[in-house]
């Protein structure tokens, strides 16, 4: 048992209500304003499918003055705006960790159906008149979620100036009276949690690690990846609105007419991409957003993007399936479809991001790929990661390049251009519609080099090879991280090969076992397709056992691997809807260690 | 064929006679449900080791009487930071001031002291301070600067168990009063003075001759207070507390239609005029055939007895508590005061 205050801060606030509660709301102020504090903020929201009603969110944020790669499975503190939603979750609270609750609710409730009636006598209650502070300072009772950060902030110490940004900035296109009254719900909820009577050991002071920041930018995965976009210079976009992809589009609505791009809603998933790949053909830098279900159904123009040589980028963020599956909770089950999900041999590249920051890196990637490489590049999120939010520093000078076409030869004759010249790379020079002299056809049958159609058996052949040679410099495109290493050098008991959003509590459960004593490694492979099949193998080559955890029930990104390096692993697969906890990557390592152990005294 | 009912056993209080109970009716009753109601954030504390508070830096954890895991062992459930508004017996329900109502099938009000203020400072009594649970205690020891001055009005016995650990800890202790002085002793005049010089001997500057006047809040610098006695003297503390008796905390049964004289009345056996209903600790009153009244039994032992036997008579004992007890105040070899209430542990 701890005697002592934490030294270090690593806190997690889990903010549990319906849908109207102002849940989101509150922990977005409260992650914005730690990360203006200096705090390393991680954060997830979960949300209903139901746009309004009676469904319960949760916004998880966790505060820390150290790096740290995910959210823990058990919270430091949870403050409940709705006790039937939030009962669940109290066993998700650790000991001596808080419950903060709504200590004067407005109508009897059943035996029971009060949260303090559900804690753990490990747990520590702080019963707060939210409803009350919120109608005597503000008349209503709509600020209660407020209050409650108010108290919150209070309660730990946490600096309120911050807060005061943070909700100025927020509510700075309302009317100044409305904002006061918000600034004044937060500040008589930070009154009274300054003047409760602490029990528990964790604070916060004035400033995290890094001490206040103004370059750090508190932000999700799929705003990284329209920031990514915009920053790589996209002109058009192509959308049509499916859960968890539909804020891409929503921001790039918003963003891409201030700086002369367009922007379309099509009427489904087929003409996004069709629209996409006809931009791309066009010279436009051009992209898509969907989900695994509007995947399934862009298949087909994929394999056109693939065959025309065209450039297109696809965001994909996962989400439970199949069908319409679990629209609201998260899965990394569309690797198969984002890799090999096409008619015929369609390889394309397939990039996926393990945080937020990535999501960033990737997007405007893509788009450099997309056009060196003549084809179509899916960058492959998930829920956790596109809704995870992150204090992220982007870099000050633009690292994307503007052009990376392979462009014909200038003085080259009309009668030497060929589109689809096999050459020494795979890459063909890329003439853009209208180009004087550079008349050639685009078509999705097998063609030759100036995309004739053809289905001469050498030439599909040659095609086939020219299609998906062309590819393999991708594993060396600078600027991006494609796979990388992480922990003990050399050969380790247990190795953990991860990729997308589960690799932050790889990289958790992986410094925890080292911390334990376990030689242990972990890898995280960025790029799906084509696979790096050489640092995989490397690594595999080094550990005693190879542990695959992922968010499915085909165990796909084990399979792949296998597949590619004909080594045997050992696969972790869930698919409850919500992230791999730490402790059940760590429990999988402890257990390899052991049998890595038993082998070696053998 | 039969059908047993489990018992819903809830207990108002989560002090030693509360914790006691719960303790001997697990034992008794391995079935039951046990509920225990507390205004307090924290499990149940032994608030008769507050004053070690004033000698370690150690946190409240270590005044818990029993960890954590000890009452998801037992199955206790400890409903916290709440308290019970009022009791309706007719319908074996307590309704929490979070307006949750909460059903019985036998009811322990065990619900313990609160401090009591005579009624001339009760004027004062925002700027007196308490030490009834950890929260105060810590408050206490956080406002008293090292060797400060803490001024004591009354000087009961837990006051004065407090007094004697401050000042072995070099803290300045000053006690103010008369009528309060070794409550709840019944201390002959013939004695009084031979105790007080026992007291001073101990370092405690003890004041009988003087009556208080006010009490002021000090100005920004210490000291805090200022006591103006009724000769015009002006005493500086740091923090003041009173110690003049307890006040049973049982406003919530206004209305219930039990037995209340200053606590809940209860028969040897602690069992109020409702059946389903006991009593424990400093909350009861309990029937004295020997002076033939009703009477309060103070003291951790005394405490710990009424929780046991109350647990034993509501799960079919039929135990009484023993009224004959020796309550004498005494002066040991070493020369300091004594007292069966302040034998515990």
């Amino acid at each position: 048992m701890a005697r002592t205050a934490k030294q270090r801060t690593d806190i997690q606030i889990a903010i549990c209500g319906s849908a109207g509660d102002g849940t989101i709301a509150a922990g977005d102020i409260l992650k914005q304003a730690m990360a203006k504090a200096g705090y390393n903020v991680i954060a997830f929201d979960v949300y209903p499918p139901e746009i309004r009603g009676f469904g319960k969110c949760i916004a998880r944020a966790r505060i820390t003055s150290e790096q740290v790669y995910s959210l823990k499975s058990e919270s430091d503190c949870l403050i409940s705006l709705n006790d039937s939603h939030a009962i669940p979750h109290v066993s998700e609270v650790c000991k001596f960790g808080t419950v903060i609750y709504e200590d004067t609710p407005v109508s009897t409730v059943e035996e029971g159906a009060h949260v303090s009636s559900h804690l753990a006598p490990a747990h520590l209650p702080y019963g707060v008149a939210f409803r009350e502070i919120s109608e005597r300072i503000t008349s209503s009772a709509r600020s209660r979620n407020i209050v409650a950060v108010g108290y919150l902030a209070g309660l730990y110490d946490m600096p309120a100036d911050v807060f005061h940004e943070v909700i100025s900035g927020k509510f700075a296109s309302k009317s100044k009276e409305l904002a006061d009254s918000v600034r004044a719900a937060f500040d008589a909820g930070f009154q009274a949690g300054v003047d409760t009577f602490r029990l528990h050991f964790d604070r916060m002071g004035a400033a995290g690690g890094r001490g206040k920041q103004t370059d750090l930018v508190m932000m999700s995965g799929n705003a990284a990846i329209v920031r990514g976009c915009l920053d790589a210079g996209i002109d058009t976009f192509f959308g049509y609105p499916i859960t968890p992809a539909t804020t891409i589009m929503e921001m790039l609505a918003r963003e891409m007419p201030k700086r002369g791009g367009r922007l379309l809603q099509t009427e489904d998933e087929i003409s996004a991409i069709a629209a996409t790949i006809g931009a791309g053909y066009t010279g436009a830098r051009a992209a898509t957003a969907t989900s695994g279900p509007g995947l399934a159904l862009m298949a087909e123009m994929m394999g056109l993007g693939a065959m025309a040589e065209v450039p297109a980028v696809a965001f994909v963020s996962q989400r439970g399936g199949p069908s319409t599956g679990m629209p609201t909770k998260t899965e990394q089950s569309d690797l198969n479809l984002a890799v090999f999900g096409v008619a015929g041999d369609g390889q394309r590249i397939v990039l996926a991001p393990t945080n937020v920051e990535g999501c960033y890196k990737c997007a405007g990637k893509a788009f450099e790929m997309a056009e060196a490489f003549q084809t179509p590049v899916i960058v492959l999120l998930d829920l956790y990661l596109s809704n995870r939010y992150e204090a992220v520093q982007l870099p000050v000078k633009n690292p994307f390049a503007e052009n990376c076409s392979k462009a014909p030869r200038k003085n080259a004759s009309p009668a030497e251009y060929s589109r689809y010249k096999l050459t020494s790379d795979g890459v063909s020079p890329r003439a853009i519609p209208g180009e004087t002299g550079r008349m050639h056809t685009v078509t999705g049958l097998e063609h030759d080099e100036r995309g004739k159609p053809s289905d001469q058996p050498r030439i599909h052949h040659a095609m086939s090879g020219k299609r998906h040679q062309k590819l393999l410099p991708a594993l060396k495109h600078p600027g991006i991280t494609i796979s990388k290493r992480f922990g003990d050098k050399g050969a380790v008991d247990v190795g953990v090969l991860g990729w997308g959003s589960t690799f932050g509590e790889i990289l958790e459960a992986m410094i925890e076992a080292r911390k334990e004593g376990i030689r242990c490694a972990a890898m995280k492979v960025v790029m799906l397709s084509p696979l790096p099949v050489g640092p995989v193998k490397a690594f595999m080559d080094d550990c005693n056992e190879v542990l695959v955890p992922e968010l499915n029930y085909e165990a796909q990104f084990a399979s792949l691997v296998t597949g590619a390096t004909g080594r045997s692993v050992h696969r972790l697969n869930r698919v409850r809807g919500t992230p791999m906890s730490v402790g059940e990557i760590l429990d999988q390592i402890r257990h390899l260690a052991g049998q890595s152990g038993k082998i070696a005294a053998e | 064929m039969t059908m047993t009912m489990t018992e819903h056993y809830v207990i108002i209080g989560n002090g030693v006679a509360g914790s006691e109970a719960a303790r001997h009716l697990r034992q008794r009753d391995g079935d039951s449900r046990i509920t225990m109601v507390s205004a307090g954030k924290l499990l149940s504390i032994n608030r008769y080791e507050l004053p070690k508070i004033f000698s370690t830096s150690a946190d409240w954890r270590d005044f818990l009487l029993h960890p954590p895991e000890y009452y998801d062992e037992q199955n206790i459930s400890v409903r916290r930071n709440t308290w019970v508004s009022h009791v309706d017996p007719a319908n074996k329900l307590l309704m929490l001031h979070h307006r949750e109502p909460l059903s019985y099938t036998k009811l322990l009000i065990a619900s313990g002291g609160g401090r009591y203020i005579p009624e001339s400072l009760n004027q004062f009594k925002d700027l007196i301070a308490k030490f009834g649970t950890y929260e105060e205690a810590k408050s206490v020891s956080d406002a008293l600067p090292k060797r400060g001055h803490m001024v004591m009005l009354g000087g009961d016995m837990i006051g004065l168990d407090l007094a004697r650990s401050l000042v072995r800890n070099g803290y300045k202790v000053t006690v103010i009063g008369e009528g309060h002085l070794f409550w709840p002793h019944r201390v002959e005049a013939d004695e009084r003075q031979q105790f007080i010089a026992v007291l001073q001997g101990m370092g405690i500057n003890v004041r009988t001759d003087v009556g208080i006047t006010s009490i002021k809040e000090g100005g920004r610098n210490k000291p805090e207070r200022h006591i103006v006695l009724d000769n015009d003297e002006v005493i500086d503390a740091d923090v003041v507390l009173s110690f003049c008796g307890l006040m049973p905390s049982l406003a919530f049964m206004a209305g219930a239609g039990v037995d209340i004289e200053r606590g809940v009345l209860v028969n040897p056996q602690l069992r109020s005029t409702d059946k389903s209903i006991w009593a424990a600790g400093d909350v009861c009153q309990i029937w004295s055939p020997e002076e033939n009244q009703y009477r309060f039994f103070y003291g951790w032992e005394n405490v710990k007895k009424m929780g046991k036997i109350a647990a034993f008579n509501m799960t079919g004992a039929d135990e009484s508590i023993d009224t004959v007890q020796n309550e004498k105040l005494v002066t040991t070899k070493s020369g300091e005061i004594d007292s069966p209430f302040w034998q515990y542990g």
